[in-house]
This record gives structure tokens, C-alpha cells and sequence, in this order.
């Protein structure tokens, strides 16, 4: 489906069905496009400006640790988000390629 | 109509037409995106009046006339994704006409494009000003990115800057004008900016904003002319004041680029009129985004709807419709602006009849307005707090009783101040109210 590339990223993605994904991950993607680019139902209805909270994963915790912290805005949103974890949540849009990032797994939070 | 001379038929992986969507904003791009994720098949082919990568509007009047910000607008999808997933491009042709009977569209390169399901996404447009000296140069308005690079290019220091109209896009231009060092002024007609959209004590924030940052408004304002020699030089209002301008930028709102459908003879009515599959009164055509008006499934009110919400999730119904699928459970209507780096988000469609109730102080510069009506949350306008905007979200989804006491302190969760039946004293209830 997309160009197979030597510098990409693989993306195992646990859907909102318990069922695996394995994605390509661009370096030219934000996590949440490679999301949606590969059809999985992430609405990411603000175009990826941390402004509504329908990306959001939960990622996990030694991951988590390594990634930036969380802007004010992405912690307002996910703090109201159904099934939000103080070390896990994040918003997919926020979470920028990295090859640190190659073969982690990432779970699609609840919708709502 | 004329005849084409060719009808393209082909799909490329199929025998049958492809689904054709006029239009490649973010609700066509959506339909595309969402047929593909949804299974199928068939071809489908995008129609584009731009030469470019689909991109995204809303940064076009923010992150876009930044000092320094590069000259491009984040696209929508990458260009390979249309590619790899088998969406056709045909970019820099518009729609000329639709022949609902050979089921064809014909384009402006003279060519027809055959249609298994036609899709109008074709958006809005800016209301042009229709004033003396409105096509002088210098008066511009903002829509395309074409717009915009434009407008960042007449936004200098120094510059003098009127802008008609205090709503959305005129207020981020301001912003944006009065940090490239212009000198704005905002020309109002109403008593307050944004009117239309928000309560009086978001008005006034905003307004306190703006003139911190040394933006002007006159409200009240009726435009009269603008006039100039060579290009625009004064703006003057209805009580004959004048004000001296470089750059005049209209926002009056858009009118829906319905003219395709109208002309084809679909149901229009200051929108194509839709139903809540998307369809227009051809069952062959659907439309989608900013250029529809339908019946609002939370308060039958007839809307149309100027947002990337709205864009998504009827993009969402037209493509499960084509589909057979079922159609994802819609998010509340939300809207957003950032103004000198201050972000307003609002969920629902605000009434002017609602009850307005200020949750927090405004001068501290993190606060919201609720809006009840008949009770339950209707909407909410929120004001650097988006965990007002999450709760408010699926509070207004929920139809929730809000306690009218409890939600104007901001102390206690909006979650909290749900009520299954209002228990409050008068008196309580009007000291909340005042």
C-alpha cells in the first residue's frame, strides 16, 4: 500500500477491539498520521493542533518516560478523557517521529 | 449543457464510474479518505479547483501570517497518500455543470467526468463587499492560501490597517496584523465582536485583548466606501468619519459555493439542502461541509455549519451511506480561534435566548461561559480551559441537567454540576444568574 521504506518506523497498534495492527511509520508522519493513514479510526478532527483529544493512545509506561513532556493544552484534554493514565496518555498528533520510537506498541483509548 | 468532447468512464480498477467529489477541501478529502477506509473499491476521483496538495484552512488566517512562519499551510493528507490509496486528482479544474441525467460532470478543461455517485464539496467563499471601491487594490479578504500569502505580503510594519468585520477571521487577522507591527483598526457594525457567535462577557475579553495589543475598534460602524487613487487609501463609515488604510480586509462571512447545484436543478436554500445521509434531492448527489444546510439532529433547527466538524462527520455520513455502512455517532458541533495566542474553543451551537453563565473570573484569563437551554447544557465557550471543553463536550452530547449554582463555580468540576432536577431556591438561582 505505501512505499516500503528503510528509514521508517514499524507501529504495532492495539485497536479498540483488543485485534493488532502493524503500520508503517513515516518520519515525515506525526504518530497520529500514521494513524489515520493507515485507516485506523482515529478522527483527529482538529487536524493534529492538539485541540480535541480524538487521537488519543495510551503508550506505554518506559516509552512514555522517554517522550517530551506534555504541553498545558494536551494535559487539559486528556485529563478529561475517558480512560486517561497520569503516565501513558498522550495525544497521538503530539507525538513526533523518532527512531528511538521503532517497534513500540501503542493502544487506541476509548472513544468519548 | 454542451457536450463533451470526451467522457472519461475509466476508474482504473473497475468497469463501473467512480464516486466523483467536487471540491478538496477538508470534507471532500474526508469523503475520499473515508471511502477508502470503509472498503471501498470502486474508483474515486477529486476534483480540485487548486493547483496544490490539499491543505488545511484554519492556519491560513493563524500560524500562516506569523513573522517568519514558513509560506505554507499544513496539508490535509500527504500528496502520496492519494496515491497509495487509489484517489484520482484532477488539480486546477473546476466543475463547470452537472448532467444528473448521462450521470456526468463536465469540467472546465472540456472534458466529462462520468459519476457512479457524485459528491459537492465545493465549501464557501468569502461575501465580497459590494461598497464603492471595493475592487480597489488593498482590499483583499481570506479564503485560499493564495489569500493569505497575499495578505502577509500587504501586512508590514507600519502599515495602516482596516478590517471590516469583528468576527473570526477578522479578529485573527487583527492579531496577526498588530504583532507584524500594523496599525489596526476594526470596523464593526454590530455592538461588540463576534456577535454572532459568542455572549457579551467573551465579547468584552476579547475586546480588552485586542486593545492591549493596540487594535482599535469603532462598533457601530456602517462601511460606506472605500476610496483611493491607484489603490485603497481611506475607508469611511456611515457618520462620515474617515480612516486612513493601506490594507482594507473584508470578514463578512462566507456565502456556500452552491451554484454547481443550483444550477443543476438540487434543492438549495443558502445551502444545498441535504439529509442526514448527505444526500441532496438527487439520490445520486450527496454534499458535504460548509456549502450544505440540513436539519440539525439535536434541535431540528435548519443550519448550515461553518466548521471542520461539521466537514468531517457529513463526510463521515456520505461515505458510509455510499458504502451501506453505518455512519459513526457525530461529535457536538465545535468551533475554535486563537487571537494574540489566546485560544477560544466552543462546543455547541450557541442561541442568543440561552442563559450565559460565567464560570471563573475573565481577568484572570482562563475561564468559560456555559449556555443552558431549557436546563441542559447547550453549549460552552471556553476560554484557555479545554477541560471545560472535553466535559462540556460529552455533557452536551448527554443532553445533561446542568445545576445553574453549581456550574458558576469554577471550583467544582463541570462534571459535578449536573442536576437531575433543578433543586435550587429562587433566590440561589438568581444570585448564580446575576
Amino acid at each position: 500500500m505505501s512505499n516500503t521504506s528503510m528509514s521508517s518506523n514499524t507501529l504495532t497498534v492495539v485497536d479498540r477491539d483488543g485485534a493488532t495492527h502493524d503500520l508503517e511509520w513515516e518520519p515525515d508522519q506525526s504518530m497520529m498520521e500514521a494513524l489515520r493513514d493507515n485507516d485506523l479510526p482515529v478522527l483527529a478532527s482538529c487536524g493534529g493542533t492538539a485541540s480535541c483529544a480524538t487521537c488519543h493512545v495510551f503508550v506505554e509506561q518506559e516509552v512514555f518516560d522517554t517522550l517530551e513532556e506534555r504541553s498545558e493544552d494536551e494535559l487539559e484534554l486528556l485529563v478529561e478523557a475517558e480512560g486517561y493514565r497520569e503516565c501513558g496518555s498522550r495525544l497521538s498528533c503530539q507525538v513526533a517521529f523518532s527512531r528511538d520510537l521503532n517497534g513500540v506498541t501503542v493502544t487506541l483509548a476509548p472513544e468519548g | 449543457m454542451h457536450s463533451p468532447e470526451t467522457t472519461r468512464h475509466e476508474t482504473g480498477n473497475g468497469t463501473a464510474a467512480p464516486v466523483v467529489i467536487v471540491g478538496a477541501g477538508h470534507s471532500g478529502v474526508a469523503v475520499a479518505a473515508g471511502l477508502r477506509s470503509r472498503g471501498w473499491e470502486g474508483g474515486v476521483m477529486l476534483i480540485d479547483a487548486e493547483n496544490e496538495v490539499p491543505y488545511e484552512r484554519p492556519p491560513l488566517s493563524k500560524e500562516l501570517l506569523k513573522d517568519g512562519a514558513p509560506d505554507e499551510s499544513a496539508v490535509l493528507r500527504k500528496e502520496r497518500f492519494y496515491a497509495d490509496k487509489g484517489i484520482g486528482r484532477l488539480a486546477g479544474i473546476t466543475a463547470e455543470s452537472i448532467d444528473r441525467n448521462s450521470r456526468t460532470v463536465l469540467l472546465s478543461d472540456g472534458t466529462g467526468q462520468a459519476y457512479h455517485r457524485l459528491v459537492i464539496a465545493t465549501g464557501s467563499r468569502a461575501r465580497p463587499l459590494t461598497l464603492p471601491g471595493a475592487g480597489l487594490p488593498g482590499v483583499r479578504c481570506l479564503r485560499t492560501r493564495d489569500d493569505a500569502l497575499e495578505l502577509k505580503r500587504l501586512l508590514v510594519a507600519g502599515a495602516r490597517v482596516a478590517i471590516i468585520g469583528a468576527g473570526y477571521i477578522g479578529l485573527e487577522v487583527a492579531a496577526a496584523a498588530a504583532a507584524r507591527g500594523c496599525d489596526v483598526t476594526v470596523l464593526e457594525f454590530q455592538d461588540r465582536v463576534m456577535s454572532r457567535v459568542t455572549s457579551a462577557p467573551v465579547s468584552r475579553y476579547f475586546e480588552q485583548l485586542h486593545g492591549r495589543h493596540g487594535v482599535r475598534f469603532v462598533f457601530g460602524a456602517a462601511v460606506t466606501s472605500i476610496d483611493g487613487g491607484q489603490r485603497a487609501e481611506r475607508v469611511t463609515v456611515a457618520d462620515g468619519t474617515v480612516f486612513p488604510a493601506d490594507v482594507v480586509l473584508a470578514g463578512i462571512g462566507v456565502l456556500p459555493n452552491q451554484e454547481l447545484a443550483a444550477d443543476a436543478g438540487l434543492e438549495c436554500r443558502d445551502g444545498i439542502l441535504v439529509d442526514g445521509d448527505g444526500r441532496t434531492s438527487d439520490s445520486a448527489v450527496y454534499a458535504s461541509g460548509d456549502v450544505t444546510r440540513f436539519t440539525s439532529p439535536v434541535d431540528g433547527a435548519s443550519q448550515r455549519l461553518e466548521c471542520i466538524q461539521n466537514a468531517q462527520a457529513q463526510a463521515d455520513r456520505v461515505a458510509a451511506h455510499i458504502t451501506g455502512q453505518a455512519a459513526a455517532e457525530p461529535e457536538i458541533p465545535w468551533f475554535w480561534t486563537v487571537q494574540h495566542g489566546v485560544r477560544l474553543q466552543t462546543a455547541g451551537v450557541r442561541q442568543p435566548e440561552d442563559e450565559a453563565i460565567v464560570r471563573g473570573e475573565p481577568s484572570g484569563g482562563k475561564f468559560s461561559v456555559v449556555y443552558l437551554r431549557d436546563g441542559r447544557l447547550a453549549a460552552v465557550d471556553t476560554i484557555a480551559n479545554l477541560a471545560d471543553f472535553r466535559t462540556a463536550k460529552r455533557l452536551i452530547a448527554q443532553g445533561a441537567r446542568i445545576d445553574p449554582v453549581l456550574a458558576a463555580d469554577p471550583g467544582i468540576p463541570l462534571a459535578e454540576a449536573t442536576s437531575s432536577t433543578p433543586n435550587h431556591s429562587d433566590a440561589d438561582l438568581a444570585a448564580a444568574r446575576s
